[in-house]
């Protein structure tokens, strides 16, 4: 008997905020985000098509398919080639389905806009970014070969191949060595505010966009003397109040932020690499100011968003990874766990607000892409926002039905003289 | 772009209605472009199943009441039941695992020598399930592996495992043969001796496939 010689397989280990999203992944929350480029022009599939094949060059590490093995996931190299397709899907759809071996992302096209859907696992909002952004920049590329004949762009993003699949949790923490595991976080779980509604059919996410001048609202920051981030996280809270009933008022409204490690800890990777915090707000007797939100979240902004207390709840993360009973515990029991872990977290959050930040693309561009704008599947209300140029877009998902926080949330800022373009998918 | 005077916002698309509080847009008469696919709903009623959903409570019904009209020593209605619960597990496990054609055949083969015994034991141990259920559905498993492994084209890797595992499973009869808790002997005999040259030769020609596999499967 003669078997075949099959080529040498990579594999990887999933890193540690990897581990918990094919555990969480379901129909009703796919752990799915996308990210995406509105051109001026319509998209030409070929050539997007050319751009994907030259960008993957780059990462191969997104060629990965997600295996179940008997005690961890883990990642393996496949010769899948990935192609792009006219958007046909609803926003944030499946990506990860155990019994298929299939990429982790989707490149999508409709009209004038190319999207990236990714499923969390893979990579986190920043290293996504990075590869929208090189695929928009051969895409334009291509598409301009003419003009950018003699001289090209440059993309600011020159990482090795290696630095890109780096496991930057590895690399900057060890976990904690026994010392810290007996300090238990007197975090005491809260039970936050959640809010409830009539869901959409077969749990699509409902997304309201509203782009609008940066510019403006950092105005609007300013004159509160806070950033952007703060501002527009306290008005998500102060909308969510609005809405509530006075025997909802008793529990506090909390929000759960990611934060990029790579502002932190140095770091080129395009996999995950972040943490989150949680801001809350807890309402007094008498009626609430949005100012009186911004100064309280301000200051939690300030106390937990330092270097120790990162390293803090990292390190905890990672020494619960590095435990060598939780490691010897068979898969589907450590799903199961962190499933249950999870729902217990989940009672603590409200809703959730993530911002990307600025979208940097070189200035030759300028004239072909109007806006990127990202969005996320969710559980509940959730804000991802970012800017390219003077165009901020606030993307708000749903599961429900209701568009009460959405539609407060932007009349204030229109009452402010905002002018805001809304666009939505339902 | 249509302008709700409600919210003071724009809106984008080919909306009727504002998106934020569902008042009518005026008609601008402009031809605006959707910005979304109209994505159609998916309606996952699987007819075939609930057929034969609803065939196999008929089938069970009727048969317990036949049993009642007509009593006879045959319990009629358990072997109805027994076969349904085999062919219902058997179809969640094809249709759960379809798409790892290795994984099929091995959850198939552990399912069968479970269910046959435990058919074997309820209408009177006659001892089949040992003698040539179980010896014969290993050895063919090994077969139908590896020649449909072939067939797909699949990589080594990809079912190495799994026709590792069938073999082991393939030396369970020897057990059968020494505690003589059989009275058909070929059957297990010849699965036995099968196994082995078969678990022989993989872990031969590609131990150090299976080294890989078992390494990444394993890692803790």
């Amino acid at each position: 008997m003669k078997l075949k010689q099959s080529k040498s397989v990579e594999w990887t280990k999933l890193d540690n905020a990897s581990k918990y999203f094919p555990a969480t992944a379901n129909e009703l929350d796919t752990k799915v985000f996308r990210l995406s480029c509105e051109l001026y022009e319509m998209i030409d599939p070929n050539i997007l098509q050319k751009a994907l094949n030259k960008t993957i060059e780059s990462f191969p590490f997104f060629k990965s398919i997600l295996r179940r093995g008997v005690f961890w996931y883990y990642f393996e190299s496949s010769d899948l080639i990935p192609e792009v397709s006219e958007e046909s899907l609803s926003i944030c759809a499946p990506i990860y389905n155990k019994n298929t071996k299939n990429l982790l992302f989707r490149v999508f096209y409709y009209h004038k806009r190319i999207s990236l859907e990714i499923f969390h696992a893979l990579s986190d909002g920043k290293g996504a970014l990075l590869f929208l952004q090189t695929l928009v920049y051969h895409y334009l590329v291509y598409r301009y070969e003419e003009q950018f004949k003699n001289y090209k762009p440059a993309l600011d993003y020159n990482a090795s191949i290696k630095k890109k699949m780096d496991d930057s949790f590895n690399k900057h923490f060890i976990g904690d060595n026994g010392f810290t595991r007996n300090v238990i976080d007197h975090n005491k779980r809260i039970k936050a505010h959640r809010i409830r509604g009539k869901r959409t059919e077969e749990n699509r996410m409902k997304l309201i966009e509203g782009t609008m001048s940066v510019k403006a609202v950092l105005g609007e920051a300013k004159k509160n003397n806070t950033s952007l981030t703060i501002y527009l996280a306290a008005l998500f809270i102060y909308s969510i109040y609005k809405e509530m009933n006075a025997i909802e008022r008793r529990r506090p409204i909390v929000l759960s932020v990611p934060i990029n490690l790579r502002q932190f800890f140095e770091s080129d990777t395009a996999r995950n690499f972040f943490s989150t915090m949680n801001v809350s707000y807890q309402f007094r007797k008498e009626e609430t100011e949005l100012k009186d939100i911004i100064e309280s979240i301000t200051e939690s902004f300030q106390k937990d968003l330092t270097v120790d207390k990162i390293n803090y709840k990292i390190n905890r993360l990672i020494s619960l990874e590095k435990n060598p009973f939780m490691r010897i515990i068979p898969l589907p029991i450590k799903d199961y766990s962190i499933r249950m872990a999870n729902k217990l977290v989940d009672r603590g959050i409200t809703g959730a607000i993530s911002n990307i930040g600025k979208v940097q693309m070189p200035e030759e561009f300028e004239p072909y892409i109007r806006q990127f704008t990202v969005c996320t599947s969710a559980r509940r209300p959730q804000i991802c926002m970012c800017s390219y140029g003077d165009r901020l877009v606030i993307s708000f998902t749903s599961p429900f039905k209701d568009t009460e926080i959405q539609r407060r949330f932007f009349e204030h800022l229109s009452n402010k003289g905002i002018q805001i373009e809304i666009s939505s998918n339902m | 772009m249509k302008y709700c005077s409600h919210c003071k916002v724009y809106i984008r698309g080919d909306k009727l209605q504002c998106t934020l509080c569902e008042n009518s847009l005026p008609d601008t008469h402009d031809e605006e472009e959707t910005l979304f696919p109209t994505v159609p709903l998916i309606f996952q009623s699987h007819l075939a199943l609930r057929i034969t959903a609803f065939i196999s409570i008929a089938a069970l019904v009727v048969s317990f009441a036949l049993k009642e009209i007509f009593p006879s020593n045959i319990n009629s209605p358990l072997f109805v039941l027994l076969a349904l619960v085999t062919m219902w597990l058997s179809l969640i496990v094809v249709i759960r695992k379809r798409h790892n054609i290795a994984k099929t055949i091995m959850w198939q083969v552990s399912l069968l020598s479970i269910l046959s015994i435990l058919w074997d034991w309820r209408i009177g141990w006659r001892g089949w399930s040992l003698d040539y259920v179980l010896p014969i559905s290993y050895v063919a498993a090994m077969f139908v592996m590896y020649i449909t492994a072939k067939i797909m084209r699949l990589s080594v890797r990809d079912y190495i495992v799994y026709l590792l595992l069938d073999g082991l499973f393939g030396i369970i009869p020897i057990v059968f043969v020494l505690f003589d808790w059989i009275t058909v002997y070929y059957p297990s005999i010849i699965c036995v001796a099968i196994s082995i040259i078969f678990l022989s030769a993989i872990l031969i020609f590609e131990g150090e496939n299976i080294k890989i596999e078992l390494d990444k499967r394993m890692h803790i």
